[in-house]
Protein backbone atom coordinates (compact mmCIF):
# COMPACT_ATOMS: atom_id res chain seq x y z
CA UNK A 1 0.00 0.00 0.00
CA UNK A 2 2.32 2.53 1.03
CA UNK A 3 4.36 1.38 -1.76
CA UNK A 4 1.71 2.44 -4.33
CA UNK A 5 1.34 5.80 -2.72
CA UNK A 6 4.92 5.92 -2.62
CA UNK A 7 5.61 5.45 -6.38
CA UNK A 8 2.59 7.21 -7.41
CA UNK A 9 4.07 10.55 -5.39
CA UNK A 10 7.44 9.83 -7.39
CA UNK A 11 5.26 9.41 -10.80
CA UNK A 12 3.77 12.92 -9.93
CA UNK A 13 6.93 14.44 -9.01
CA UNK A 14 8.15 13.59 -12.63
CA UNK A 15 5.34 15.48 -14.74
CA UNK A 16 5.45 18.14 -12.43
CA UNK A 17 9.20 18.43 -12.30
CA UNK A 18 9.21 18.15 -16.43
CA UNK A 19 6.51 20.34 -16.73
CA UNK A 20 8.23 22.91 -14.25
CA UNK A 21 11.75 22.87 -15.80
CA UNK A 22 9.60 22.99 -19.36
CA UNK A 23 8.71 26.31 -18.64
CA UNK A 24 12.03 27.36 -16.75
CA UNK A 25 11.99 28.70 -13.88
CA UNK A 26 14.13 31.62 -15.42
CA UNK A 27 16.86 31.98 -13.00
CA UNK A 28 19.25 28.29 -13.37
CA UNK A 29 20.45 26.82 -16.65
CA UNK A 30 18.30 23.92 -17.36
CA UNK A 31 20.78 21.00 -18.28
CA UNK A 32 20.19 18.55 -21.15
CA UNK A 33 20.75 15.28 -18.83
CA UNK A 34 18.11 16.58 -16.18
CA UNK A 35 15.18 16.47 -18.65
CA UNK A 36 13.80 13.16 -18.99
CA UNK A 37 14.83 11.20 -22.03
CA UNK A 38 13.59 9.36 -25.06
CA UNK A 39 14.04 5.59 -24.89
CA UNK A 40 12.71 2.57 -26.76
CA UNK A 41 11.86 -0.43 -24.17
CA UNK A 42 10.15 -3.38 -24.71
CA UNK A 43 9.12 -3.41 -20.64
CA UNK A 44 7.97 0.36 -20.65
CA UNK A 45 6.27 0.95 -23.87
CA UNK A 46 5.53 4.83 -23.09
CA UNK A 47 8.35 6.57 -22.83
CA UNK A 48 8.10 10.44 -21.11
CA UNK A 49 8.35 12.13 -23.89
CA UNK A 50 8.17 11.97 -27.63
CA UNK A 51 10.81 11.44 -29.88
CA UNK A 52 10.85 14.62 -32.44
CA UNK A 53 10.02 17.77 -30.22
CA UNK A 54 10.62 19.81 -32.77
CA UNK A 55 8.04 19.49 -35.40
CA UNK A 56 8.28 21.19 -39.17
CA UNK A 57 5.30 22.68 -40.58
CA UNK A 58 3.70 19.67 -42.14
CA UNK A 59 4.14 17.99 -38.75
CA UNK A 60 2.10 20.46 -36.94
CA UNK A 61 -0.77 20.68 -39.52
CA UNK A 62 -0.75 16.69 -39.30
CA UNK A 63 -1.01 16.78 -35.12
CA UNK A 64 -3.57 20.03 -35.63
CA UNK A 65 -5.76 16.99 -37.73
CA UNK A 66 -5.27 14.36 -34.81
CA UNK A 67 -7.30 16.47 -32.67
CA UNK A 68 -9.97 16.05 -35.24
CA UNK A 69 -11.65 12.56 -36.13
CA UNK A 70 -8.99 9.61 -36.37
CA UNK A 71 -11.11 7.91 -39.23
CA UNK A 72 -10.49 10.72 -41.42
CA UNK A 73 -6.60 10.02 -41.11
CA UNK A 74 -4.75 7.74 -43.53
CA UNK A 75 -2.70 4.81 -42.90
CA UNK A 76 0.51 7.08 -44.04
CA UNK A 77 -0.80 9.98 -41.79
CA UNK A 78 -1.17 7.39 -39.04
CA UNK A 79 2.18 6.16 -39.37
CA UNK A 80 3.61 9.66 -39.46
CA UNK A 81 1.76 10.52 -36.11
CA UNK A 82 3.60 7.22 -34.78
CA UNK A 83 6.87 8.36 -35.94
CA UNK A 84 6.73 11.68 -34.37
CA UNK A 85 6.17 9.87 -30.81
CA UNK A 86 8.19 6.55 -31.24
CA UNK A 87 11.30 6.79 -32.59
CA UNK A 88 11.62 2.17 -33.22
CA UNK A 89 8.57 -0.09 -33.38
CA UNK A 90 8.25 -3.32 -31.26
CA UNK A 91 9.45 -5.18 -34.16
CA UNK A 92 12.38 -2.76 -34.37
CA UNK A 93 13.92 -2.79 -31.42
CA UNK A 94 12.95 -6.25 -30.20
CA UNK A 95 15.05 -7.32 -33.00
CA UNK A 96 18.63 -8.75 -32.65
CA UNK A 97 21.93 -7.19 -33.56
CA UNK A 98 23.73 -10.13 -34.93
CA UNK A 99 26.51 -8.76 -32.61
CA UNK A 100 26.75 -12.13 -30.91
CA UNK A 101 28.58 -13.50 -34.51
CA UNK A 102 31.42 -10.92 -33.62
CA UNK A 103 31.78 -12.19 -29.94
CA UNK A 104 32.17 -15.74 -30.88
CA UNK A 105 34.75 -14.85 -33.94
CA UNK A 106 36.82 -12.72 -31.02
CA UNK A 107 36.52 -15.81 -28.61
CA UNK A 108 37.75 -17.83 -31.40
CA UNK A 109 40.09 -15.72 -32.82
CA UNK A 110 42.01 -15.62 -29.19
CA UNK A 111 41.56 -18.88 -28.51
CA UNK A 112 43.61 -19.74 -31.69
CA UNK A 113 46.19 -17.38 -30.81
CA UNK A 114 46.34 -18.84 -27.46
CA UNK A 115 47.25 -22.13 -29.37
CA UNK A 116 49.87 -20.57 -31.41
CA UNK A 117 51.39 -19.06 -28.55
CA UNK A 118 51.20 -22.35 -26.79
CA UNK A 119 52.77 -24.32 -29.63
CA UNK A 120 55.44 -21.90 -29.64
CA UNK A 121 56.75 -22.32 -26.29
CA UNK A 122 56.79 -26.17 -26.78
CA UNK A 123 59.17 -25.41 -29.57
CA UNK A 124 61.57 -23.09 -28.15
CA UNK A 125 60.91 -22.62 -24.43
CA UNK A 126 60.46 -25.61 -22.60
CA UNK A 127 63.08 -28.67 -22.26
CA UNK A 128 62.54 -32.32 -22.56
CA UNK A 129 59.79 -33.92 -20.46
CA UNK A 130 61.48 -36.32 -17.62
CA UNK A 131 62.86 -39.57 -19.06
CA UNK A 132 59.62 -40.97 -16.94
CA UNK A 133 57.21 -40.54 -20.11
CA UNK A 134 58.60 -42.76 -22.20
CA UNK A 135 56.25 -45.00 -23.90
CA UNK A 136 58.39 -48.38 -22.27
CA UNK A 137 58.02 -46.61 -19.31
CA UNK A 138 54.62 -45.62 -19.39
CA UNK A 139 53.74 -49.41 -19.61
CA UNK A 140 56.05 -50.63 -16.97
CA UNK A 141 54.49 -48.12 -15.02
CA UNK A 142 51.01 -49.10 -15.95
CA UNK A 143 51.75 -52.62 -15.14
CA UNK A 144 53.59 -52.06 -11.78
CA UNK A 145 50.42 -50.18 -11.24
CA UNK A 146 47.82 -53.15 -12.33
CA UNK A 147 50.35 -55.22 -9.75
CA UNK A 148 50.05 -53.40 -7.05
CA UNK A 149 46.16 -53.23 -7.14
CA UNK A 150 46.12 -49.80 -7.27
CA UNK A 151 42.20 -48.25 -6.60
CA UNK A 152 41.07 -51.66 -7.10
CA UNK A 153 37.33 -51.01 -5.90
CA UNK A 154 35.98 -48.95 -8.58
CA UNK A 155 38.96 -46.95 -10.14
CA UNK A 156 41.91 -48.05 -12.16
CA UNK A 157 42.75 -51.85 -10.85
CA UNK A 158 38.90 -52.19 -11.21
CA UNK A 159 38.89 -51.98 -14.68
CA UNK A 160 41.41 -54.38 -15.64
CA UNK A 161 40.11 -57.94 -16.08
CA UNK A 162 43.45 -60.03 -14.57
CA UNK A 163 42.24 -63.47 -15.80
CA UNK A 164 41.92 -62.72 -19.25
CA UNK A 165 44.83 -59.76 -18.86
CA UNK A 166 42.90 -57.21 -20.76
CA UNK A 167 41.01 -54.22 -19.88
CA UNK A 168 37.04 -55.12 -18.81
CA UNK A 169 35.00 -54.69 -21.75
CA UNK B 1 47.79 -43.01 -6.10
CA UNK B 2 45.69 -41.28 -8.77
CA UNK B 3 45.88 -42.58 -12.17
CA UNK B 4 46.71 -40.38 -15.11
CA UNK B 5 43.89 -37.70 -15.66
CA UNK B 6 41.99 -38.84 -13.15
CA UNK B 7 39.19 -36.27 -11.44
CA UNK B 8 38.05 -38.06 -8.70
CA UNK B 9 38.75 -39.30 -5.71
CA UNK B 10 41.24 -42.09 -4.95
CA UNK B 11 39.39 -45.57 -3.81
CA UNK B 12 38.94 -45.37 0.23
CA UNK B 13 41.35 -47.72 1.75
CA UNK B 14 40.13 -47.19 5.57
CA UNK B 15 36.26 -47.02 6.79
CA UNK B 16 36.45 -43.16 7.15
CA UNK B 17 37.18 -42.39 3.50
CA UNK B 18 34.54 -44.28 2.62
CA UNK B 19 32.00 -42.46 4.77
CA UNK B 20 33.89 -39.54 3.05
CA UNK B 21 33.21 -40.90 -0.36
CA UNK B 22 29.38 -41.57 0.18
CA UNK B 23 29.01 -37.74 1.84
CA UNK B 24 30.69 -36.33 -1.05
CA UNK B 25 28.51 -38.02 -3.58
CA UNK B 26 25.05 -36.75 -1.23
CA UNK B 27 26.58 -33.00 -1.28
CA UNK B 28 27.57 -32.93 -4.86
CA UNK B 29 24.26 -34.23 -6.15
CA UNK B 30 22.92 -31.35 -4.21
CA UNK B 31 25.31 -28.47 -5.59
CA UNK B 32 24.61 -30.10 -8.88
CA UNK B 33 20.72 -29.85 -8.41
CA UNK B 34 20.83 -26.11 -7.06
CA UNK B 35 23.56 -25.28 -9.71
CA UNK B 36 21.04 -26.72 -12.52
CA UNK B 37 18.03 -24.85 -11.12
CA UNK B 38 20.22 -21.29 -11.38
CA UNK B 39 21.01 -21.81 -14.54
CA UNK B 40 17.54 -22.66 -15.86
CA UNK B 41 16.53 -19.43 -14.01
CA UNK B 42 19.45 -17.50 -15.27
CA UNK B 43 18.82 -18.48 -18.85
CA UNK B 44 14.67 -18.30 -18.36
CA UNK B 45 15.10 -14.65 -16.99
CA UNK B 46 17.63 -13.65 -20.39
CA UNK B 47 15.25 -15.10 -22.83
CA UNK B 48 11.79 -14.34 -21.50
CA UNK B 49 9.23 -12.19 -23.52
CA UNK B 50 7.28 -10.95 -20.19
CA UNK B 51 7.55 -7.70 -19.47
CA UNK B 52 5.82 -7.34 -15.57
CA UNK B 53 9.17 -6.05 -13.45
CA UNK B 54 7.46 -4.19 -10.74
CA UNK B 55 6.05 -7.21 -8.70
CA UNK B 56 6.26 -6.26 -5.15
CA UNK B 57 5.30 -8.19 -1.89
CA UNK B 58 5.32 -12.06 -2.32
CA UNK B 59 5.06 -13.21 0.74
CA UNK B 60 4.76 -17.60 -0.59
CA UNK B 61 7.55 -17.22 -2.40
CA UNK B 62 9.63 -15.73 0.26
CA UNK B 63 8.77 -18.05 3.00
CA UNK B 64 9.68 -21.26 0.49
CA UNK B 65 12.87 -19.77 -0.90
CA UNK B 66 13.65 -19.38 2.94
CA UNK B 67 12.60 -22.78 4.06
CA UNK B 68 14.02 -24.42 1.17
CA UNK B 69 17.54 -23.49 1.81
CA UNK B 70 17.58 -24.35 5.50
CA UNK B 71 16.37 -27.42 5.39
CA UNK B 72 18.75 -28.51 2.51
CA UNK B 73 21.49 -27.10 5.01
CA UNK B 74 20.58 -29.39 7.41
CA UNK B 75 20.42 -31.88 4.81
CA UNK B 76 24.58 -31.62 4.62
CA UNK B 77 25.26 -30.63 7.79
CA UNK B 78 23.58 -33.51 9.82
CA UNK B 79 25.72 -35.87 7.70
CA UNK B 80 28.49 -33.81 7.73
CA UNK B 81 28.57 -33.68 11.49
CA UNK B 82 27.83 -37.17 11.94
CA UNK B 83 31.74 -37.77 9.29
CA UNK B 84 33.19 -35.19 12.11
CA UNK B 85 32.53 -36.96 15.14
CA UNK B 86 32.72 -40.19 14.19
CA UNK B 87 36.34 -39.25 13.47
CA UNK B 88 36.84 -38.37 16.81
CA UNK B 89 35.73 -41.17 18.21
CA UNK B 90 37.80 -42.96 21.14
CA UNK B 91 39.76 -45.87 19.66
CA UNK B 92 42.40 -48.11 20.82
CA UNK B 93 45.20 -47.88 19.04
CA UNK B 94 47.66 -50.95 18.28
CA UNK B 95 50.59 -49.10 17.08
CA UNK B 96 51.61 -45.10 17.42
CA UNK B 97 54.02 -43.67 15.18
CA UNK B 98 55.32 -40.21 15.24
CA UNK B 99 55.78 -38.42 11.56
CA UNK B 100 57.85 -35.56 11.96
CA UNK B 101 58.50 -33.62 9.31
CA UNK B 102 61.88 -31.56 8.06
CA UNK B 103 63.17 -29.86 5.56
CA UNK B 104 62.48 -32.05 2.90
CA UNK B 105 61.43 -35.68 4.57
CA UNK B 106 59.66 -37.00 6.85
CA UNK B 107 60.95 -39.60 9.48
CA UNK B 108 58.82 -42.21 11.02
CA UNK B 109 59.67 -43.23 14.70
CA UNK B 110 57.36 -46.32 15.88
CA UNK B 111 58.86 -46.52 19.74
CA UNK B 112 56.30 -48.35 21.43
CA UNK B 113 58.41 -51.34 22.13
CA UNK B 114 61.86 -51.03 20.90
CA UNK B 115 63.78 -47.59 19.25
CA UNK B 116 62.89 -47.80 15.44
CA UNK B 117 63.42 -44.48 13.55
CA UNK B 118 64.26 -43.55 10.40
CA UNK B 119 63.88 -41.24 7.18
CA UNK B 120 61.84 -41.47 4.61
CA UNK B 121 63.51 -39.30 1.42
CA UNK B 122 61.68 -38.95 -1.69
CA UNK B 123 63.63 -41.31 -4.90
CA UNK B 124 64.90 -38.73 -7.11
CA UNK B 125 63.33 -39.12 -10.87
CA UNK B 126 66.84 -40.22 -12.00
CA UNK B 127 67.09 -42.93 -9.38
CA UNK B 128 63.82 -44.17 -10.26
CA UNK B 129 63.84 -48.49 -11.31
CA UNK B 130 61.71 -49.05 -13.95
CA UNK B 131 58.23 -48.42 -13.09
CA UNK B 132 58.59 -46.58 -10.10
CA UNK B 133 56.21 -43.26 -9.58
CA UNK B 134 58.16 -40.27 -10.39
CA UNK B 135 57.75 -37.56 -7.21
CA UNK B 136 55.82 -40.38 -5.38
CA UNK B 137 58.50 -42.96 -4.55
CA UNK B 138 60.47 -43.10 -1.20
CA UNK B 139 63.41 -45.08 -0.35
CA UNK B 140 61.78 -46.37 2.93
CA UNK B 141 57.76 -46.81 3.21
CA UNK B 142 55.69 -45.79 6.59
CA UNK B 143 54.88 -49.96 7.28
CA UNK B 144 51.99 -50.54 8.84
CA UNK B 145 49.71 -53.89 10.00
CA UNK B 146 46.33 -53.98 7.85
CA UNK B 147 43.24 -54.05 9.56
CA UNK B 148 44.55 -52.16 12.96
CA UNK B 149 43.96 -48.94 14.35
CA UNK B 150 47.22 -47.31 13.97
CA UNK B 151 47.39 -44.00 15.82
CA UNK B 152 49.85 -41.12 14.18
CA UNK B 153 51.54 -38.31 16.38
CA UNK B 154 52.18 -35.40 13.14
CA UNK B 155 54.89 -33.07 14.26
CA UNK B 156 57.74 -31.38 12.57
CA UNK B 157 61.45 -30.03 13.28
CA UNK B 158 61.47 -26.62 11.50
CA UNK B 159 58.64 -25.22 9.67
CA UNK B 160 55.32 -26.00 8.88
CA UNK B 161 54.04 -29.17 6.82
CA UNK B 162 51.80 -31.32 6.34
CA UNK B 163 51.61 -35.11 6.14
CA UNK B 164 48.44 -36.14 3.83
CA UNK B 165 47.32 -40.13 2.12
CA UNK B 166 44.25 -39.03 0.48
CA UNK B 167 43.11 -42.56 -0.43
CA UNK B 168 42.93 -42.83 3.98
CA UNK B 169 41.15 -39.90 4.16
CA UNK B 170 43.77 -38.17 5.97
CA UNK B 171 45.52 -34.77 6.09
CA UNK B 172 47.24 -33.67 9.63
CA UNK B 173 49.09 -30.40 9.88
CA UNK B 174 53.02 -30.98 10.87
CA UNK B 175 53.65 -27.61 13.46
CA UNK B 176 56.73 -27.57 15.37
CA UNK B 177 56.57 -27.45 18.83
CA UNK B 178 52.71 -29.42 18.66
CA UNK B 179 51.94 -33.13 18.39
CA UNK B 180 48.74 -33.31 16.45
CA UNK B 181 47.10 -37.01 16.34
CA UNK B 182 45.59 -38.52 13.88
CA UNK B 183 44.11 -41.97 13.67
CA UNK B 184 43.23 -44.86 10.90
CA UNK B 185 42.81 -48.57 10.37
CA UNK B 186 43.08 -49.78 6.59
CA UNK B 187 40.59 -52.32 5.46
CA UNK B 188 42.66 -53.50 2.80
CA UNK B 189 46.35 -54.61 2.25
CA UNK B 190 48.28 -51.78 -0.36
CA UNK B 191 50.60 -49.16 -1.00
CA UNK B 192 49.03 -45.37 -0.29
CA UNK B 193 50.74 -42.53 -1.36
CA UNK B 194 50.65 -38.47 -0.29
CA UNK B 195 52.40 -35.26 -0.80
CA UNK B 196 53.26 -32.71 1.84
CA UNK B 197 50.40 -30.28 1.82
CA UNK B 198 52.21 -27.18 3.35
CA UNK B 199 54.01 -25.01 1.44
CA UNK B 200 57.52 -25.49 3.13
CA UNK B 201 60.55 -24.56 1.05
CA UNK B 202 62.07 -25.35 -2.23
CA UNK B 203 61.50 -29.31 -2.17
CA UNK B 204 58.47 -28.53 -0.96
CA UNK B 205 57.06 -30.94 -4.07
CA UNK B 206 58.90 -33.41 -3.53
CA UNK B 207 58.54 -34.94 -0.17
CA UNK B 208 56.03 -37.29 -0.72
CA UNK B 209 54.43 -40.04 1.80
CA UNK B 210 54.14 -43.09 1.40
CA UNK B 211 52.23 -46.10 3.42
CA UNK B 212 52.38 -50.10 3.33
CA UNK B 213 49.76 -52.16 4.91
CA UNK B 214 51.14 -55.80 5.50
CA UNK B 215 49.75 -58.27 7.39
CA UNK B 216 51.01 -58.25 10.64
CA UNK B 217 53.65 -61.25 10.33
CA UNK B 218 54.83 -58.77 7.38
CA UNK B 219 54.99 -55.92 9.75
CA UNK B 220 56.83 -57.89 12.66
CA UNK B 221 59.53 -59.34 10.21
CA UNK B 222 59.69 -55.81 8.42
CA UNK B 223 60.45 -53.86 11.88
CA UNK B 224 63.17 -56.42 12.76
CA UNK B 225 64.81 -55.95 9.69
CA UNK B 226 64.89 -52.17 10.15
CA UNK B 227 65.82 -52.59 13.82
CA UNK B 228 68.85 -54.85 12.43
CA UNK B 229 69.68 -52.18 9.78
CA UNK B 230 69.60 -49.58 12.11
Amino acid sequence: MLATRALSHIGKRAISTSVCVRGGHGVAKVEDYTLPPYFDRREVPLPDVAYVQQLTPEQKSLKEKEKGSWAALSNEEKLALYRISFKDSFAEMNQGTGEWKSVVGGIMFFMGFTGLVVLWQRKYVYGPVPHTFDKLYKEQELQRMLDMRINPIEGFSAKWDYENKQWKK
Amino acid sequence: MAHPSQLGFQDAASPVMEELLHFHDHTLMIVFLISTLVLYIIVAMVTTKLTNKFILDSQEIEIIWTLLPAMILILIALPSLRILYLMDEINDPHLTIKAMGHQWYWSYEYTDYEDLGFDSYMVPTQDLTPGQFRLLETDHRMVIPVDSPIRVLVSADDVLHSWAVPSLGIKMDAVPGRLNQTAFITSRPGVFYGQCSEICGANHSFMPIVVEAVPLEHFENWSSLMLEDA
